[in-house]
Parts: structure tokens; C-alpha cells; sequence
């Protein structure tokens, strides 16, 4: 019984730990300039106001960098979904030679650090004449978002029986009509899962993103670079802009994350 | 309707050989059981003729066209598979309409077929439902329905019964047997379970480590086993195979003196059901004595454990039958019911 409330006792300070600063962004990014700037800032919410948000809005280049960020997002997510899933069907499939050792070679991609990266890739994509545009920065999103975008879709063909898609050929099907009449229609909520789980990746996505660009900033580039010389409510309202979007859809697709994760739901 | 063909059929999964040669004909609208145990390529058989695998040795004709290198779908056939396969974001009714509508019939033919078929496995009120709001037994019947709809030249099924519950697969036995008898489809049925070979069967053919190894009716099958393996596979309790020494042509069982075939060796194999053994408690003449080992009464009879010169084998007695482990019976083999069989190869010598 002992060790079941120390479990309880760490999981609430983890709970604290990943909450607090969540809710105290979220309060102080609706409450009015004297509440951001009052220390101690009380725990509870502040005076509600949109004054904090409405001035992030105001600020120049703001609207810009969302519809940057919008747009490598939707660029990654494309991307994403249209090299991932055909993967993650092969993966889930067929029994090539390699598989494992191509499975593994996924994972690898992530554990490569992206600062060695860095330099290499802005010397290349000067070259190419793609540095600082937004496709440039969604292929780089696309390379961190692809593993997971493969190991989610290809769980989720197998979890749909090959005996579909054979019933479906001795019906009358060859394999694309079986793909888009039978498969594709049970896919769909975990590839949406996957597509979400790709926009999130690209919009959360910072590092890359600040040093391949030089004026087409994505939301998270701007604030960093602009958050040293900017006033309290900006961060305030910059950070929870930043959250919020993740939360919810890492929220929505919570159930595809455990079944890739290997975590029993429902 | 159409007749099927295999032909020398090979197919090896690695190092593992599925299928050793295979041949086999199943007649215009016969019900032909493919029957062995689990990993004698009984499956492989029936997935290579439906196109699902490829042989990589050997000819498929349905009719008289070579399908061999056809693909599923213009092979003209149907499939029930054993996890019936029913797709689950689709109602029943377009579950069965599913290969009409890929053939692009009318829409009054379709209609009339859905409602035919889903009428001939009474599940008309079941149509607009989905498959995850219905119980196996009733996903069993769209799976089947299915696969009439498309009327096929040629219906497989895969051990479409096994993931049923006891009661209800007697069940659908039966209705399966009355369905296939009136359309008269040309159908393949693959099994482990031999009741289900006997009681269904126009024909079996019987599987063992990727080959037939006979191929006739189910009485024959079961009466005249072609080999050791069949007679033990089928029949339950299986076949009794007594190792007996030949002493001039002659072979002596008790007091029982028995001709085998002339091409014996020194040593044969008797083969004799535990029904086909009559029981005497008292010494009759042209019988054999046997020690009861065990007796366990199994409602319709008894059935005992005996010991003959320490062989065991089975026997069946009426429930009635005064039987106690350690006593003497007697036992009279039906003469017209014995087997011979090689010891080397346990395959039966040819009866006249």
C-alpha cells in the first residue's frame, strides 16, 4: 500500500510539473497588462481581459509567421501522409527482405541530433536555392515527421486484416479498388491521427525551422528570435498560442499515440 | 458452375514444402472437403485455386480455363474465410451487394440477389445493420451470403465453422449441407474437423504433410483407409492397427486364423474400427482373448481400453455390457471389416 501512494505522490507532482506552467500561460495570456507585470502573480486567474492577446496580434510579423507556420504545417502534413502510409502498408504487408533492419533504420533517423545536421543542410539548401523558403523548412519537418507518420500507419494496417483485402480481390477488386473501398475507409480516423500528429510535429518545430530561415519565419522561429527584446504579454500570449493547437490535437489523437506506443486503451 | 483442376501442384514457404505435387478434380457441382491436420497445406491448396497464393509449380483450371495465372478477381469464384472477413464500415446489405456491385450489375439484379441470398441464409432482417451489431454466428451467415450473391462458378471455404461454438456449428452444419445441396455450387470446403469432412462431404480428400493421401467418400474413406495415417486421423476413438507376425500365409489372432493378402511380409498390420470388434464375456470360438485396461462409459456405449499381447486397443460396447477393468473378454473381429496394411510404410495393401 506504501509503494501505491508513493506511485500516487509522484504522479501528481509530474501532473504539477507539466500543468503549472500550462495553466499559468493560459491565465496570464487572458488577463490585463497590470496582472501579467503584478508579482507574485496570484495562482488563480487574473482579471480576464484579451488585451495581452489582441497586443500579440498587433505586433508586426505576427500574422505573417502563423500563416508561415500554417502553411509548412499543412506542407509537412501532405508530405507526411503521402510517403508515411505507403511505408507503413509495405511495413504492415509484405515480408521483404530487411524489414527489421528498415523499421530499426526509421527509429535511427530520430536519434540522428539535429544540430549536427544543421549546418550541412544550409550549406545544401543555399545551394538549391531553397534555403529560407517555407518548402524547405516543410521537407526538414517531413524528415522528423516521416518515422512516426510510418510506425503509426503501418501499426494501423495491421490492425486491419489482410483477410479484408483478400475477400475484397476474390469479389471483384484488384488491389487499389481494394485499398480505396476497404482499407482506405477503416484508415482513415488513424491516418487523420497521423496527419494531425504531423501538422503538431511541424508546428511545434523550432530549431530547424529558425536556422533555414532568414525572413520566412514560422511562428515558433519568430518568438524565438523576437523574445528576448519583447514585453511580458507577448511571451504570454505567444506561448500559449504555441500550446494551445498541440494540446488539442495531441488531445484528439491520444488513442492512436497509446496504440503506437504500445499502450493498452479503451 | 464449373469443375476444378489442380495439377501437380507445388508451393514451398521458405524451406518449408506446403504442397508436395498436389492433384486433384472436384466434379461439376460436387462438395469436395479438403480434411488433414493443421500445416498439411489444406489451406495453401484452397488459397492457391482462389489466386490468393501463387504455386510455384503446377497448373489451376475452374471450367476449362487455365486460371493459373489469373488474379482473385477474374477467377470467377467465391470465398468464406475463417474470420468470415465481413467488412465492418459497411451494413450487411452492402456487405453482400459488395461483388455486385464490383461486376456493375443493374440495379434490379442486385437488389434481387442481395434479397435472394440474404433470404437463403434468413438474415433478411438483419440488412441494414452493421457487422459489429451482430453475434458470430450471424456475421457467419453474411460471409456466406456474400459470397452466393455473386452466384460463383466455384464457391472455397475455409474452415468457415471452427470459430463457432459447439452448439451452433451442428447448427450450421446442417443449414450449410440443406444451402449447398439446393444452389448445387461446385464447392471446396477445408477442415481439420472430420465430423464436419463426414457429415458434409460428397468427396474428401485427405491431407497429410502437403500431399493427398486419399481421395474418396467419406464411407470409403473411413471403412477402407488408405493408409495408417487416415485410419487414425479419422474416426473417433481412430482406427485399431494390431502388429501381428505372418507364419505361412497365415496370421493367428487367439484362435482366430486369418488369411492376409499374398503380398505380406514377415510382419503385417491389422486395422479394425472399435465398433467393427464383437465382444463376448465367455470364450467363443474364432475369437482372440484381451485383458480390459480401461473402461469409460461414454453414454451411447462403453468404451474400452483392451490389451493383446501388449498391444491397446479400442473397443465399443452396448452401455449394458457388464465390462470391469482387469477381466478376460473375448473379441471377434467383423471379417468383412478388416484392413491390411505395410507396418514400414502404413500404407493398406489392395483388397479384392
Amino acid at each position: 500500500m506504501n509503494l501505491r501512494r508513493l506511485y500516487m505522490v509522484l504522479a501528481v507532482l509530474l501532473v504539477v510539473w507539466v500543468l503549472l506552467p500550462i495553466f499559468l500561460i493560459a491565465t496570464l495570456a487572458f488577463s490585463d497588462r497590470p496582472s501579467v507585470f503584478a508579482w507574485p502573480k496570484g495562482l488563480l486567474p487574473q482579471q480576464f481581459s484579451l488585451e495581452t492577446i489582441s497586443f500579440f496580434f498587433g505586433v508586426e510579423g505576427v500574422w505573417r509567421a502563423i500563416r508561415n507556420s500554417l502553411a509548412v504545417a499543412a506542407m509537412t502534413l501532405v508530405f507526411s501522409v503521402l510517403l508515411g502510409a505507403p511505408a507503413g502498408y509495405a511495413l504492415a504487408r509484405y515480408r521483404f527482405a530487411g524489414a527489421d533492419a528498415y523499421r530499426l533504420l526509421i527509429l535511427m533517423t530520430r536519434a540522428f541530433p539535429l544540430a549536427i545536421l544543421a549546418i550541412p543542410l544550409a550549406v545544401r539548401f543555399i545551394q538549391l536555392g531553397i534555403y529560407d523558403t517555407l518548402l524547405g523548412v516543410a521537407l526538414v519537418h517531413t524528415a522528423l515527421a516521416l518515422p512516426f507518420a510510418v510506425l503509426v500507419t503501418s501499426s494501423l494496417f495491421l490492425s486491419i486484416p489482410k483477410e479484408l483485402e483478400e475477400a475484397a480481390w476474390t469479389l471483384g477488386c484488384n488491389r487499389l479498388q481494394a485499398f480505396l473501398r476497404v482499407v482506405l475507409p477503416l484508415a482513415l480516423p488513424g491516418l487523420a491521427a497521423t496527419a494531425i500528429f504531423a501538422f503538431v510535429i511541424s508546428w511545434n518545430e523550432v530549431f530547424a525551422a529558425t536556422l533555414l530561415t532568414l525572413r520566412e519565419r514560422t511562428l515558433p522561429a519568430f518568438l524565438l528570435t523576437s523574445l528576448n527584446d519583447s514585453p511580458l504579454p507577448f511571451r504570454f500570449a505567444g506561448g500559449f498560442f504555441l500550446i494551445v493547437p498541440a494540446l488539442v490535437f495531441i488531445f484528439v489523437i491520444r488513442r492512436y499515440l497509446f496504440t503506437l506506443w504500445g499502450i493498452a486503451s479503451r | 458452375m464449373a469443375s476444378i483442376r489442380v495439377e501437380n501442384v507445388e508451393k514451398t514457404f521458405g524451406r518449408f514444402k506446403a504442397l508436395n505435387g498436389v492433384s486433384l478434380e472436384v466434379r461439376d457441382q460436387e462438395f469436395v472437403v479438403l480434411l488433414g491436420p493443421s500445416g498439411c497445406g489444406k489451406t495453401t491448396l484452397l488459397r492457391i485455386i482462389a489466386g490468393l497464393e501463387q504455386a510455384d509449380k503446377g497448373r489451376v483450371w475452374i471450367g476449362d480455363r487455365d486460371v493459373t495465372l489469373l488474379p482473385p478477381r477474374a477467377r470467377r469464384i467465391a470465398m468464406v474465410f475463417q474470420n468470415y472477413a465481413v467488412f465492418p464500415h459497411l451494413t450487411v446489405y452492402e456487405n453482400i451487394a459488395f461483388g455486385l456491385r464490383m461486376q456493375k450489375v443493374s440495379p434490379e439484379k442486385l437488389k434481387a440477389n442481395v434479397e435472394r441470398a440474404a433470404a437463403l441464409m434468413h438474415i433478411e432482417n438483419l440488412l441494414g445493420r452493421y457487422p459489429a451489431q451482430l453475434s458470430g454466428g450471424q456475421r457467419q451467415r453474411v460471409a456466406v451470403a456474400r459470397a452466393l450473391a455473386v452466384e460463383p462458378e466455384v464457391l472455397l471455404m475455409d474452415e468457415p465453422l471452427s470459430n463457432l461454438d459447439a452448439l451452433l456449428r451442428l447448427e450450421m452444419r446442417a443449414e450449410l449441407k440443406r444451402l449447398l445441396a439446393e444452389s448445387r455450387t461446385t464447392t471446396l470446403y477445408v477442415t481439420h474437423d472430420q465430423v464436419e469432412a463426414m457429415s458434409l462431404a460428397d468427396r474428401i480428400a485427405v491431407m497429410n504433410a502437403g500431399a493427398i493421401v486419399q481421395y474418396d467418400t467419406p464411407m470409403r474413406v473411413y471403412q477402407e483407409p488408405a493408409s495408417v495415417f487416415v485410419g487414425g486421423f479419422i474416426g473417433s476413438p481412430p482406427m485399431n492397427f494390431l502388429r501381428l507376425r505372418v507364419e505361412g500365409q497365415r496370421v493367428r489372432l487367439g484362435s482366430l486364423d486369418l488369411e492376409p493378402p499374398a503380398e505380406v511380409g514377415a510382419e503385417v498390420l491389422l486395422g479394425v474400427r472399435p465398433e467393427d470388434l464383437e465382444v463376448y464375456p465367455a470364450e467363443q470360438p474364432q475369437s482372440f482373448a484381451a485383458q480390459v485396461l480401461v473402461v469409460e462409459p461414454l453414454g451411447p456405449h462403453l468404451l474400452l481400453t483392451l490389451n493383446f499381447a501388449g498391444q491397446a486397443f479400442k473397443a465399443t460396447v452396448p452401455p449394458d455390457f457388464p465390462a470391469a477393468a482387469g477381466q478376460t473378454l473375448w473379441l471377434r473381429p467383423q471379417p468383412s471389416r478388416l484392413r491390411w496394411l505395410e507396418p514400414g510404410s502404413g500404407r493398406a495393401f489392395a483388397t479384392g
